[in-house]
């Protein structure tokens, strides 16, 4: 074991950041790090800095990244960053400082599905299975060595959000399981191997191309819809159709049994498996 | 109105009908992810749609901060 860590510094959003900083906190009286936490983007819903307030954590919020970069560069004690939810990239001058180690939380089984919004691109695969990595970051995307992960079922039904909070939650387990040997520098790693040329997720794909035809297969409109779905959280637009020949846009869906359908002014249905119907509101363009 | 109100918080969240303070989120009554169900629930229940400007813990700091939102949606 090398020299210990002096300080940690959590950066990320939601419900796993907020669980995480507080198992951080609760370790370290034992370990005797100093723990502050970023904000890098803000979310309406968000308790994170009401954690902060409440454990005594110092506390920033940093929305420019050029600012947080020049933060994070000039750290000079020994840091363990931990990066969960976080969309920030940090830039290689960071990652290649010797006195500081990144760990990051991806939301998909590596080298599997790197990059943006893993949980919208599993279900819209028609994938049966995904799951969490912690790795510690380099300076490529999703790259670094393969700390723990932890997996999970897909199930038919499930929506993005659902999953992700599922794999928020898993995120934590494995967090708790490998904190300690990170922190204590002997954690046993993975190489990811050759993953040049392997599919990255950008921030700025969307599934299916947010466009499907009415005439397209119910189940696999179903699915695209259920991938995108993360509530009110604009992360991607709405899904666009044509109906009647004229461009409309999906407001919201849902599975509902067939004797629940009613004559309803911009809904369409279409037929699922069994008894059931896809139910689209819809909203014209 | 408010009777359907609270049979979706029954659903999602027992713990909104009996809680008396002022910031469930805060108080971990709900998270983030209930707020989606809920208001899911309530879009297709009343035939409303809850922009995201309205998706904020103010709105939903207790039941009556909800069924005060469904009231203000439904005479807009």
């Amino acid at each position: 074991m090398g020299q210990k860590f002096d300080r940690v510094v959590v950066i990320g959003y939601g419900k796993a950041t907020g669980n995480i900083l507080k198992y951080i906190e609760g370790q370290r009286t034992a370990y005797g790090y100093h723990l502050e936490f970023i904000e890098h983007e803000s979310h309406a819903l968000s308790i994170t800095r009401k954690i902060c307030e409440e454990m005594d954590i110092p506390y920033s919020f940093m929305p420019d990244k050029q600012e947080l970069s020049a933060y994070l560069c000039g750290i000079m004690e020994k840091t363990l960053i931990v990066s969960a939810s976080n969309n920030f990239l940090f830039p290689a001058a960071c990652v290649e400082k010797e006195n500081i180690t990144i760990i990051n939380f991806h939301n998909a089984l590596l080298p599997d599905y790197p990059g943006r919004n893993a949980p919208s691109w599993v279900i819209y695969q028609g994938e049966r299975e995904t799951g969490i990595t912690w790795h510690y970051v380099t300076a490529g995307i999703d790259e670094g060595n393969i700390i723990v992960q932890k997996r999970c079922a897909i199930g038919p039904e499930d929506k993005a959000y659902e999953l992700t909070e599922r794999l928020m939650d898993l995120a934590c387990e494995g967090f708790e399981e490998c904190f300690a040997a990170v922190l204590e520098e002997r954690a046993q790693t993975t190489s990811q191997g050759n993953v040049s040329g392997r599919r990255m997720y950008r921030s700025y794909e969307v599934p299916g191309d947010g466009f499907f035809e009415l005439s397209e297969e119910p189940e696999a409109i179903y699915r695209l819809l259920r991938s995108v779905d993360y509530g009110k959280n604009d992360i991607f637009p709405h899904m666009q159709t044509v109906v009647d020949g004229v461009r409309a846009e999906v407001v919201r869906y849902r599975k509902i049994v067939s004797e629940k359908k009613k004559v309803e002014e911009n809904v369409v249905y279409l037929p699922l498996s069994g008894t059931h119907l896809l139910k689209m509101k819809y909203r014209i363009l | 109105m408010e009777e359907k109100v609270l049979e979706i918080l029954e659903e999602y969240c027992e713990e909104a009908l009996t809680y008396d303070g002022d910031s469930m989120m805060e108080d971990g009554i709900i998270d983030s992810f209930t707020v989606i169900n809920i208001v899911s629930e309530l879009e297709e229940e009343f035939d409303i749609e809850i922009d995201a400007k309205y998706v904020v813990a103010e709105n939903f700091k207790n039941k009556e901060a909800i069924i005060a939102l469904v009231e203000r949606l439904l005479e807009e």
